[in-house]
């Protein structure tokens, strides 16, 4: 095998595919859509809603109609964002001068009824949260408890915990910050793990079509004129499975930037650094995943008589991959459980299947190395198998053989 | 003789029942622009691939540039029969890419590609996308990426087809260019006046089999013999030695029996004091001797050595 000539096909494959439409958007719009969720849980969380209302809706202030008594003055600490006004009148005179953005009337027998009304200009966000907004709670609990003599307990009212959320992991107990980390604990590694599984199908989607390109379009013999059926595949593999690893790259930096960027509200991505072995057993996966199904997918790219035909049969493949992630159910309730650990060693599935298992929970060691060995013992056969089925279907034009055909042609060669 | 570039022998290749090569030897040397003629499916194409390595034969043996084809592949050159090109990517990156492939380096490959598109007059087009580029524009630039690594012996596969008779000639022009400094071409076409042209020897190919194979001019000088045109006003009836008579417009062509010679007959006529006022030796056209090769006429001399 020529290396240079590997080198110059995977650096070909590489510059192209990183081109296409398909995969900056794919490699876009994950950041983005991760920087949506984020702000969604931003939101959802009350600890930031109020910053979060003030980044979308601005400054504002709220009119407030005392005709309880009860909110009358103002605390100091409301003093910035609520003022009180005489009457109705008055306040909706405020409102259309927009000197306010809402106006809250509380009625006198507020006390009883708990009733109030709310005159709002505007049809935003807060509208819509006013039934839920913590910051117009705290307003109202704040006030309420002013006649509460213990100012401990007053503060408790407003302010009822400040937790610090302890995490079972292994022998050591690891902190984490914020109502959602917990969440994020268990849920970015997933999600990290299907992007990967997610790349591996992309690329080597990549690859199928690309085979069948140059198989449909005739360039392939004045490739193989040039190169062996092997050095191709091999320098496709790796050209695909660099940009494969690109993306990778690219969503980790994204995720940096992001939880950095977020000014620390979550840290959302540093649950995957806490477990750093974790994280490289995951890419070690991807990589071996990648190579097994990108050989499987090229070859089966080759013996497809058009894109068509070929999506067919690499269908076989992209299910066999995808079946850990049929079992996803059984996975979160008990991610040791016999099905889980069989489709964990076999070696087709096992790349996907670990990737979803090892986040979750601490696989025996005895999978681990037991699924890799598999793997490892596979991954030749693959390649024999895989450059042996490229080179036959890589110049069979017209139809696609039979099996009986591939049998034969596969001892004859 | 010369150092042989191409050595072919015994060649054979089945694809299952179908035998497409059934013993083919062959011998192209440096220099020479060799045609390998046949009808479709005589092999042609099976045989290129073998000598490109992109299919193994089942027996014989191949020497390419004196070594085995796997070995040379980055000196030859090749035209495929069934063209195609990335079409979405720019010709000069096409071009770049295909040269890299065969080993040349990038910088000698920009060189390279920029003295061919503007040899065949695509100079404008290298930052164009290939499918932006013209039918025509696209042969042009297929024949490019052949010869963009400068190889010592280049293999095309019809490289006429789809070009229009200004860029036949272009392309007739290049041939000659490159036999004159020292490559050697094989060249496989349909196109007999062209082949006729060009080549000083070839090969017919027909069942996997060589029919005809050496110097044009010694194969039409194998087949020519026995045909002579005569124009007279005088009507040529029951000649000694004519087996047939043929009235064409601008004369008769005689078949003559074998053993006669052209001479004779000029005798015969002249002793009969016809008025002549043509008398030519007919040579058969490339053409005409592939027809009849093909449809299983065979010629003179085999005709003789069978009886």
């Amino acid at each position: 095998m020529n290396f240079r000539k590997v080198w110059t096909i995977a650096r070909h494959e590489y510059l192209v595919n990183v081109r296409r439409p398909g995969f900056l958007i794919m490699t876009g719009l994950v950041p983005l859509l991760g920087g949506l969720l984020l702000l969604v849980a931003a939101f959802a969380s009350g600890k930031t809603m109020h910053m979060l209302e003030r980044i979308f809706v601005g400054q504002h202030m709220t009119g407030v109609v005392d005709e309880s008594g009860l909110f009358t003055p103002i605390l100091p600490d409301f003093a910035r964002d609520y003022q009180l006004y005489p009457d109705e009148s008055s306040g909706r005179e405020a409102l259309a001068a927009k000197a306010i953005s809402r106006l809250i009337i509380i009625p006198d027998d507020y006390l009883d009824s708990g009733k109030i009304t709310v005159i709002t200009a505007s049809t935003g966000v807060d509208m819509a949260n006013i039934a839920d907004s913590q910051p117009l709670k705290r307003f109202f609990i704040a006030h309420l408890a002013r006649g509460v003599p213990d100012p401990r307990l007053r503060a408790r009212l407003v302010a009822p915990y400040d937790p610090t959320i302890l995490h079972l992991n292994g022998e050591t107990e690891s902190e984490t910050q914020g109502p959602f980390a917990y969440i994020s604990h268990l849920v970015v590694p997933y999600v990290l793990s299907i992007l990967l599984i997610m790349t591996i199908f992309v690329s080597s989607s990549y690859l199928l079509r690309g085979v069948s390109e140059e198989k449909t379009n005739r360039i392939m013999e004045i490739l193989l004129s040039s190169v062996t059926a092997d050095e191709l595949l091999a320098g496709k593999v790796m050209g695909l499975g660099a940009l494969g690893l690109t993306q990778i790259v690219i969503w980790v930096v994204a995720g940096f930037a992001l939880s950095g960027g977020a000014a620390g509200l979550l840290g959302l991505i540093i649950p995957l650094f806490d477990a750093p072995g974790i994280f490289l057993l995951a890419i070690l996966y991807y990589l071996l995943g990648f190579l097994m199904y990108a050989v499987l997918m090229g070859s089966v790219g080759a013996l497809g008589s058009d894109m068509q035909e070929a999506q067919q049969l690499a269908a076989i493949f992209s299910l066999l991959a995808a079946v850990p992630l049929m079992f996803a159910g059984v996975l979160f309730s008990n991610p040791d459980s016999p099905i889980f650990r069989v489709i964990s060693w076999f070696p087709l599935t096992a790349p996907t299947a670990m990737m979803l298992r090892l986040p979750l929970t601490n696989v025996p060691l005895v999978d681990i190395v037991g699924s890799l060995v598999l793997i490892l013992i596979t991954i030749p056969f693959v390649l024999w198998l895989g450059a042996r089925l490229f080179r036959l279907g890589i110049l069979m034009y017209g139809k696609r053989p039979s099996v009986r055909e591939i049998w034969h042609l596969l001892r004859m060669t | 003789m010369n150092e042989p570039i191409i050595h072919v022998q015994h060649l054979r290749k089945t694809y299952g029942d179908v035998v497409a090569v059934k013993d083919l030897s062959l011998t192209v040397f440096r220099g020479e622009l060799f045609g390998l003629l046949g009808p479709n499916g005589a092999g042609k194409t099976t045989t290129i691939r073998i000598l490109m390595d992109i299919y193994a034969p089942d027996a014989g043996e191949i020497q390419v540039l004196g070594k085995r084809p796997r070995q040379v592949r980055s000196r030859v050159g090749y035209l495929p029969e069934e063209r195609g090109l990335y079409r979405k990517q720019r010709v000069m990156d096409v071009l770049l890419y295909l040269a890299e492939l065969k080993g040349m380096p990038r910088k000698q490959a920009r060189e390279q590609a920029s003295y061919w598109l503007e040899r065949v007059d695509l100079q404008d087009w290298a930052q164009h996308k290939v499918e932006d580029l013209s039918r025509g524009m696209q042969q042009k630039l297929q024949f490019v990426a052949s010869v963009v690594h400068d190889p010592e012996l280049l293999i095309l596969d019809e490289p006429f087809q789809g070009l229009d008779p200004v860029n036949v000639e272009l392309v007739k022009a290049i041939l000659d260019e490159l036999r004159d400094s020292g490559k050697t071409i094989l060249l496989s076409a349909h196109q007999m006046n062209l082949v006729e042209e060009l080549c000083n020897r070839i090969v017919l190919i027909h069942q996997g089999e060589a029919v005809l194979y050496g110097e044009v001019d010694a194969i039409k000088r194998r087949y020519a013999p026995n045909r002579v045109k005569v124009r007279t006003n005088r009507p040529l009836e029951q000649l000694p030695g004519v087996r047939r008579i043929e009235r064409q417009e601008d004369g008769d062509l005689l078949e003559l029996a074998e053993g006669v010679t052209p001479q004779s007959l000029l005798r015969e006529l002249v002793r009969r004091d016809i008025p002549i006022e043509m008398f030519e030796v007919a040579p058969m056209s490339l053409n005409d001797i592939f027809i009849a090769v093909v449809q299983g006429e065979s010629s003179p001399q085999e005709r003789e050595a069978r009886s």
